[in-house]
This record gives structure tokens, sequence and C-alpha cells, in this order.
């Protein structure tokens, strides 16, 4: 995001929307983005209403408003002379809206939103099968955001473990060869509000990549959130559960369940 | 709409957060607007808190009102609706099986109260996906109300300092805990965001 100077006043909304905290008051008082840790997800250009004043309107009314000693305080949801300028961005910083903007859609799945359909469409796509578990590990989620190298980390540390990367998921789409989980030089660098590493493996092997999970994350410099997915047994009852509980975890009692609508409903080959 | 997995609360808070939303594989999303039509048109008939589609925005927000959200709707487009208790829920899927508009639907809430929901409309669930919190450099997180807040957001865009921001406004009198939840869901783009669970995490600001 960029912020236009002639048009800005330094009221300061788009700074406390910013979910990086990219945002701050320069030392001429009008605000500037931190273009490092900007994600481009747009949440302030989106959120923030174009009160369309003309700035020196309301640089008018402040300085009434000081010799009174009075402050200008916009309402929080507006920005009060439309400064939140887009920008048109360029391959790799254009990854830093696919990944943080949900109303872009990723080229490379077809997927808005992190890029994954994940358990969501497992009725009619059978990407989990009897067996199987989906494992997935979104990075910078909540709040903190993460780099590719984060990603990176945690993704060559499950190298050993030979996992199935996900090939319709977008970060796995970024990896320069899914066996080492090695990410593209170009875009390591690149930060964004989450990422997912999605993983297909079996249920008997979900403790080993907990383990790897629990190992690694003193090195990052960032939060993640972990998920665990399978297709549930004919009578409803939930695989993976004790797996998960038998390694020593505590799994939430809220979820995602698909409920089996989709048709044609995918059939397994026994 | 993927970390609706991840929202945080008590066993007795989440009996309040229900999101209902459709997904459209890859595949299959020639000619599914006029399902994903159908579908938010049976939600809205149980009075959701929020409703909206990924690509159009939420009712939450400035200038979206349900009518438009339908009209505009494009094949694949994902779309959902939040309830804040099980019974609605379950006449929701009742309708949902009946209207048998086969695209895939999800529901993100308490396993127990959907698995029910599941059995007494005579469909067993398909899969199951849960989380296993947050690991990694937790040092890093806001205190748990803020936390809260922040994971009604599928995709996290109401960030901490906003949260703050509006519980300053909250305990400043410059607005009411509803009127501060609904300017939080704005920023919600999925419609995914429970108004309610926030005001009430909101209203604890005046308590203390």
């Amino acid at each position: 995001m960029e912020i236009d100077k002639e048009k800005c006043v330094g009221c300061g909304n788009c700074h406390a929307i910013c979910p990086m905290g990219a945002i701050s008051l320069d030392v001429d008082g009008k605000s500037v983005v931190n273009q490092d840790e900007c994600v481009e997800c747009s949440t302030c250009y989106r959120v923030l209403r174009d009160e369309r004043y003309p700035p020196l309107f309301i640089r008018f009314i402040r300085s009434i408003l000081g010799a009174l000693n009075l402050q200008f305080m916009a309402v929080p949801d507006v920005c009060p002379t439309g400064a939140l300028t887009p920008p048109d961005l360029e391959y790799p910083r254009s990854l830093r809206a696919a990944f943080s903007d949900p109303t872009v859609v990723h080229a490379g799945t077809g997927v808005g939103g992190r890029g994954t359909e994940e358990i969501k469409t497992n009725d009619v796509t059978g990407r989990l099968l009897d067996g199987d578990a989906g494992i997935v590990i979104e990075l910078g989620r909540p709040g903190t955001g993460a780099h590719f190298r984060d990603v990176e980390k945690i993704a060559t540390a499950l190298i050993p473990l030979d996992p199935h990367f996900e090939e319709f998921n977008p970060v796995t789409q970024l990896m320069e060869d899914p066996k080492t989980g090695k990410i593209k030089p170009e875009v390591i660098d690149e930060k964004v509000l989450s990422a997912i590493i999605e993983v297909k493996t079996t249920l008997e092997k979900i403790p080993d990549y907990l383990a790897v999970l629990e190992n690694i994350q003193s090195e990052l410099d960032t939060v993640f959130s972990v998920g665990v997915a399978s297709k549930c047994l004919p009578d409803g009852s939930v695989p993976h559960q004790k797996w998960v509980e038998d390694a020593g975890y505590t799994l939430s009692p809220n979820g995602k369940t698909n409920l089996g609508l989709g048709r044609p409903l995918f059939k397994e080959v026994s | 709409m993927t970390n609706t997995l991840h929202r945080k609360g008590s066993t007795e808070d989440l009996k309040g957060d229900y999101v209902i939303f459709t997904s459209i594989a890859k595949d299959y999303k020639p000619g599914t607007a006029p399902k994903i039509h159908e579908f938010l048109k049976i939600c809205n008939k149980y009075g959701p808190i929020n409703i909206g589609s990924s690509k159009l925005g939420s009712v939450l927000q400035n200038d979206v009102e349900f009518n438009d959200l339908i009209t505009h709707l494009k094949d694949g487009s994902t779309s959902g609706a939040v309830f804040t208790d099980v019974e609605t829920l379950q006449k929701v899927i009742a309708d949902l099986i009946e209207a048998d508009l086969g695209i895939s639907i999800n529901v993100s809430g308490l396993l127990e109260g959907v698995h029910e929901c599941c059995g007494k409309n005579g469909i067993t669930r398909h899969s199951v996906e849960q989380s296993l919190g947050f690991w990694g450099a937790k040092d890093r997180l806001p205190e748990r109300d803020v936390l809260e807040i922040n994971t009604l957001c599928g995709h996290g865009l109401v960030s901490f300092n906003f949260i703050h921001k509006m519980m300053d406004e909250v305990r400043m009198r410059k607005c009411t805990p509803k009127e501060a939840a609904k300017i939080l869901g704005k920023c919600c783009e999925c419609a995914v965001f429970n108004t309610s669970r926030a005001e009430k995490l909101l209203e604890k600001v005046l308590e203390q």
C-alpha cells in the first residue's frame, strides 16, 4: 500500500487498522507505510471509507481546533481524504497480495484466501481417503505475519518424514522442489499475512509430524497454527482424534465439518 | 475461510458461534452461481448475524446489501453466514438437504453440536478438521480477549491494534460494544466475523 502525501492529513486511522502494524507517522506529520512489513492485504484501503474531504479543509479545521486546545479525531473507520493508494504490484511482491488479500485469487490454484481447499471439498474431490490424514501448518497466523524463509524452515524440517506436499497448494507451488522443501530464492524474503504448508500423510504418522513441529517451533520468530483433518468413518467418528490424543496433544472442541452434501460424491475404490 | 478452524473461546462461548459456508471444488465451479445464490437465501431466511461472500464482502461493510450480494454472485464464490445457536443451524441444514444443491457445504463450530445436527437430519458428516492451537513465538501474541476477537476473522484481518483501539473507544464511552463490534467486523471480508461474540467480549471492557 502507498499513501498519497499530498492528501494525507495524519489522522492515524490507518495505523491501527493495519494487521501488520506497518503504518506510522512520519517526521512530516503524515502517515508512511513500512514497505518491508506491509503484506499488501489492502485492509486499510477496503475498510477505511474515503470521505473525500479536500486535505486543505481538514487541515484548516484542525488548526482552528488546535487554537482552541481541541483535537481533531476522525471516526475510526474513515480515511478523511482518501489518501490510501493501492499500487500496481509486480512479481514477486504480488505474492504478498495473493497470500494476504482474500479478494485475490491464487493464479496457481484458482482458489482465493490462502489458496487451498483442504477438506472443504473432500466430499467431491476425495483429497483425503480412508486412513489418510491432512496436516495444515499456517505460519504467521494469528497476527504476526510470516516470511517465506520461515515457511522453508518448517518445510525442510519435515523432509525426513518424506512428506507429500499437497500439489494444489500455493506454498507447494513456490517450492523449487517439493522433495527438498526449499523455496524459490526470489521469494524467500517476501512477507505475507500467512501461508499454509499442507501435507497429506497417513493417520499413524501424525505423531511423527507433531514431534518435528514441537522441535522446530523454538527456532521461529513467528507463530503458526496447526490443524489436523481426516475423513470420518461410516458411523461419523473422527479417526485422527485417537492418534493425536495418544501422542499427548489436545484437540480443539470446535473445528470444521464437511457435511458431505457435495455431488457427485467421490467414490473410493476399495 | 480456512481458519474459522482456529476460533478461540471457551466451550460455553463457542455454543454461540456457528459458521456455515460453501466451498466449490476447482473443477466444479461452472454453473454454481444459482446454487450459491439459493444457499445464501436459505441462510438469510433464518436471520444470521453476518452473511456475505468472499469476493463481495459482508453485510457489515459499507454499501453492501444482501440483495446486491445475490445479484453479483459468480460461479464458485465462497459464501457464508454466522448463526448463534445450534437449533437454528439444524433448521438451516435441514433446508439445505431438502434443496439438494449438490455443492460442498461446511460448518465451523463445536463438533459435537454439528455432529448432532447431522444425526437429527439423517446425514453422516463426511470429514472433520480440528485445531491444535498456536505454536512458535507465542510471546508475540496479545491477551486472550484480543485473540478471541482476532480469530473471529478467518484471515486474521482484524488487527490486534484495531481491537485495542476499539476497546479504548468503548472504555471512553465513545461508542457502545455493539457499535464497536460492527466496526471491527467490517475488516472481515468473508462474512465469518461473529459480532455477537465480539460484543460480549467488548462488554467486559466496561466491567473492568
